[in-house]
């Protein structure tokens, strides 16, 4: 799967989550650049996208993303394997 | 060696001189600040000296071990972190939970009738241990997240753990903020000297002027329960509450001062606790170092694991996290209980959130000031009744001091409460004035006017003040027990 194609299936995703009518995410977005996105949402987030990519990411990486391209680093990766 | 006494300023200024004057590199000022570390902790505790300099030397080649293996032998690098975590929390337990536990074993096992031992075990709990095994952990799990690289320099890892003003009672400060300040070589900058001493100069007042004036009174009234009414025990709840944060604050502000004088940044502990609308954000200014530590490495992994169990999932994390915080304060049922009651007003906060912003909403009450501030009420009303747990010997001594609650309301136990009315209310609507007034952005803090007469004259006055109104005899501070 392109990268670009995972942003905006992710765009998707956090707008649903998030309650927002838009997102336009970027691989250097982080928690701090959406008021919305807190820890509560940030659980809530993982887990929609666990399902709509039908992967499982390890909590040891989940810990280690610091922006949303890391994020999708994870995705590119397990989807390959899939 | 507290930071409002004599002793502690003339070795500071011993330290101070030197570090700018004579070391002209980064290393020369780190193992001065190390050796004044070891010499200042060893003051308070020479006998374990040893051990914090042998953790220290083990969890400094940890982080270099972890860092080798995270990618060519991820397993081995999980398998050492743990290590260290087991090795951290294995101190802790040992110098702080295992009498008790072995106590409260003994108990089961005599009320079953089995065989048990009756000595008591008599481990003297290092000072300060709480705080430098938590910032031990903490830098073996970020070098294994790869949030930080591990330093090199061995003395600037043990600076970095001993550093003197933090080490008896935090903040708690992290190795992705600290050590790339010991990367560099400190210069004396003019603002840094007074910035870092008008922080000295406020967590004197809070400590002098209204924890140490507090204390006597509630310490009376505590210690001897049985004899209160209802009125003087509500008087003593709150009064606690004020006394606990301007003690810890008090203390945070000297250290953060402290070091800000030597050029450095330590974490900052508080922020206006009392100005929260709700339990969550109160947790939120509140011994900030202490709560975003066990955030990050108790409430997250949790709840990262527990992630498909839905709010259920969260509902047990931030339970769990709490009880943390709770019984990181000691070995005693009162901390574990304090812990509980305080992770099921979160959990509840957590659950009603949606509801409330539905009802702001309807009812436009976010600008609401008076809507506000009885928010701001109730959650004081709710951690007063806590400090009350918080405070008390036992959960026995608890019970029975609520238990003269229904008794009925009386006149005030008076002994001595005329100093608090003469000393102490004044400093505590100084207190409230400046947090008011910082939450509302008002620039009302006078240490901090633009006009260098107004500064100076406040400075002046508010030195006056503490010699005045002040508690002189240096007292301990609560924290220094955790």
């Amino acid at each position: 799967m392109e990268r670009k194609e995972i942003i905006n299936q992710l765009n998707g995703i956090f707008a649903d989550v998030l309650d927002l009518d838009e997102v336009n995410l970027t691989g250097a977005t982080t928690a701090d650049d959406i008021e919305e996105w807190d820890s509560l949402s940030h659980i809530q987030l993982i887990v929609a996208v666990e399902d709509a990519f039908d992967i499982k990411f390890s909590s040891l990486e989940i810990m280690k993303w610091a922006n949303v391209g890391q994020m999708v680093d994870s995705i590119e990766r397990l989807t390959s394997q899939a | 060696m507290v930071v409002n006494s004599i002793n502690f300023w003339l070795f500071f200024a011993i330290v101070l001189i030197p570090y700018f004057l004579f070391f002209k590199r980064k290393e020369g000022q780190n193992l001065w600040l190390l050796a004044a570390s070891y010499i200042f902790y060893g003051w308070a505790d020479w006998k374990i000296l040893p051990l914090l300099v042998a953790v220290t030397g083990v969890f400094y080649a940890l982080g270099l071990a972890i860092e080798r293996h995270n990618h060519s032998r991820p397993r081995l690098a999980s398998q050492l972190t743990t290590v260290g975590v087991v090795l951290g929390i294995g101190i802790l337990f040992y110098f702080k939970y295992f009498g008790f536990f072995v106590e409260e074993m003994s108990a089961l096992f005599a009320a079953f009738g089995l065989p048990h031992c009756s000595r008591t075990l008599n481990i003297v709990m290092p000072i300060g241990i709480s705080f430098f095994t938590f910032k031990l952990m903490g830098y073996v799990i970020e070098v294994h997240r790869e949030s930080i690289r591990p330093t090199r320099d061995v003395v600037e890892f043990a600076t970095f753990i001993a550093f003197f003003p933090t080490i008896l009672s935090g903040p708690i400060d992290r190795a992705s903020t600290f050590l790339p300040q010991l990367g560099q070589r400190r210069r004396f900058s003019e603002s840094d000297f007074t910035e870092g001493l008008k922080r000295v100069l406020w967590g004197m007042f809070l400590k002098m002027c209204i924890a140490d004036v507090i204390s006597p009174w509630t310490d009376a009234v505590f210690g001897n329960y049985a004899h209160h009414n209802a009125t003087t025990i509500l008087v003593a709840a709150v009064l606690y509450l004020l006394q606990l944060y301007t003690d810890f604050c008090g203390f945070s502000e000297m250290a953060i001062g402290v070091a800000q004088v030597m050029g450095l940044r330590v974490a900052e502990n508080f922020n206006r606790p009392f100005m929260a609308k709700n339990v969550a954000e109160y947790w939120r200014r509140w011994h900030i170092s202490l709560t975003t530590w066990i955030t990050d490495y108790v409430f997250m992994p949790l709840n990262v694991g527990l992630r498909h169990w839905g709010k259920w999932g969260l509902y047990v994390a931030t339970l769990v996290n709490l009880v943390v915080i709770g019984i990181w304060h000691g070995a005693n049922w009162t901390y574990f209980w304090f812990g509980v009651y305080h992770g099921l007003l979160l959990v509840a906060t957590t659950a009603l959130d949606k509801p409330r912003k539905r009802f702001e909403k309807r009812h436009r009450l976010k600008d609401n000031e008076l809507y506000a501030w009885s928010r701001r009420l109730l959650t004081f009303t709710l951690f007063a009744f806590g400090s009350v747990l918080f405070r008390s010997a036992s959960v026995h001594d608890f019970l029975g001091t609520l238990s003269r609650i229904p008794h009925g309301f009386g006149p005030l136990y008076s002994e001595e409460f005329s100093t608090i009315v003469v000393y102490a209310l004044p400093s505590i609507a100084i207190l409230f004035l400046r947090e008011w007034s910082a939450e509302y952005r008002r620039n009302v803090h006078f240490l901090h006017a633009r006009r260098t007469w107004v500064r100076l004259f406040s400075i002046a006055l508010l030195i006056c003040y503490i010699l005045y109104c002040g508690q002189l005899e240096g007292q301990s501070f609560i924290y220094f027990q955790f």
